[in-house]
């Protein structure tokens, strides 16, 4: 074949190509903190002045009224029979049980939705603020799972579209997190995938967490919708827990 | 004065992030410390400031340390680190709940700075009311 029509040939498709990927919903930008906090929020009086903020934690919780895209949904994981106890056990113990309590990393999916995302034709870059710390995601759109990582707290992730749908699903994760705060453990088997897709100008987020080793079917939790946010990433404070000694009880907290 | 407890109550129902307020405070009381603020620890999962400070009821000075929430909550509500470190050396009275074991060592509902500034957690229903 003559080079220069197979140079044209390949222009033509790698514009084809770009075309394509220029339909594709861009999440690129910075998107609601959506990690939990505390209710409420704060008056000040200044000067005489009287100021009230609330910060907004839409991002936090289930979308009131449904989110439209959005798989059906399961309040809470089934497990199987065999590990009711265990999760039991554990939820009633999450204070001493759960090792966010203490600063550690909280793993996906409890890491929540990225607070910036910066999109291009190969990879994802996710940035998080989370009360561990910083931390980020680099995602390839890869059909493959690299083979060459050990387990993670965030797992090794891949990315895919599935129409105009951004699924990012992560496998190999170290054991001693929780998918959930309520005594949700896991095995090396999770997998969880993460599905994206836009609405209006808001990110609808959907996870879905499956470990057949534990559970009995595939936990679809609830879609959030995120806002998009003008609120610029800042490098999250330390974390130094110092109330696990002062503890009376075994109250629950509110832990992502 | 009813009026402001109540509205504290309800914050703290709502108001955490790492592990239940009762769980360390009694939050059936109140008590007032005043005094001079020395120290502030922005750090997660909850921000300390600590004071040379007295209680309203009297009693000696000591080391006092004061837990809030968590920087991220303060942050979106337009309270920053510098609210508090600028205020290093001044006097300020804090309302909040006393611990459990009865040291000293106190959960913050109110602020009150020496220039009559103030802040204090409200519930997500009384600031909608307040808008």
């Amino acid at each position: 074949m003559n080079y220069r029509i197979l140079s044209a040939m390949l222009a033509m498709g790698g514009l084809a190509l770009t075309a394509q990927q220029a339909k594709r919903p861009d999440f690129s930008g910075i998107w609601q903190y959506s990690v939990a906090t505390a209710g409420g929020g704060i008056k000040q009086v200044v000067g005489g002045k009287a100021l009230v903020a609330v910060p907004d934690q839409s991002g936090r919780a289930a979308a009131k009224g449904g989110v439209t895209g959005a798989l059906p949904s399961d309040n809470a994981p089934s497990y199987k029979p065999e590990l009711l106890a265990k999760v039991k056990e554990a939820d009633a113990n999450q204070t001493q049980a759960d090792n966010t309590f203490a600063c550690g990393k909280p793993g996906v999916p409890r890491l929540g939705p990225p607070r910036k995302i910066v999109q291009s034709a190969n990879e994802l870059l996710f940035f998080y603020e989370d009360m561990s710390g910083d931390q980020y995601r680099v995602v390839p759109f890869a059909a493959k799972h690299r083979e060459d990582v050990d387990p993670s707290f965030n797992g090794d992730s891949i990315a895919r579209w599935e129409g105009d749908t951004l699924v990012v699903e992560a496998t190999n994760f170290v054991t001693d997190t929780w998918f959930g705060e309520y005594g949700y453990i896991h095995s090396d088997a999770m997998k969880v995938t993460e599905r994206f897709w836009k609405q209006s100008e808001n990110m609808a987020y959907q996870v879905i967490v499956d470990d057949p080793k534990m559970l009995a079917k595939p936990w679809v939790q609830a879609a959030r919708v995120i806002r998009p946010s003008d609120d610029l990433l800042q490098e999250t404070p330390v974390c130094v827990e110092d109330d696990a000694h002062r503890l009376t009880n075994k109250d629950h907290h509110l832990q992502r | 004065m009813k009026y402001t407890i109540a509205l504290c109550l309800l914050a703290a129902a709502s108001l955490w992030a790492h592990h239940s307020v009762t769980a360390v405070f009694d939050t059936g009381k109140q008590i007032s410390i005043t005094g001079e603020l020395t120290e502030v620890e922005w750090v997660n999962p909850h921000i300390f400031l600590h004071m040379k400070a007295k209680p309203s009821t009297g009693g000696e000075v000591k080391a006092w340390k004061i837990e809030g929430g968590p920087p991220a909550w303060y942050r979106r509500s337009n309270v920053t680190k510098t609210t508090f470190t600028k205020r290093i050396g001044q006097s300020l009275t804090i309302d909040g709940y006393p611990a459990k074991d009865a040291s000293s060592y106190q959960w913050m509902l109110k602020v009150t700075f020496a220039d009559g500034d103030s802040m204090e957690s409200i519930s997500a229903a009384d600031a909608a009311k307040s808008k």
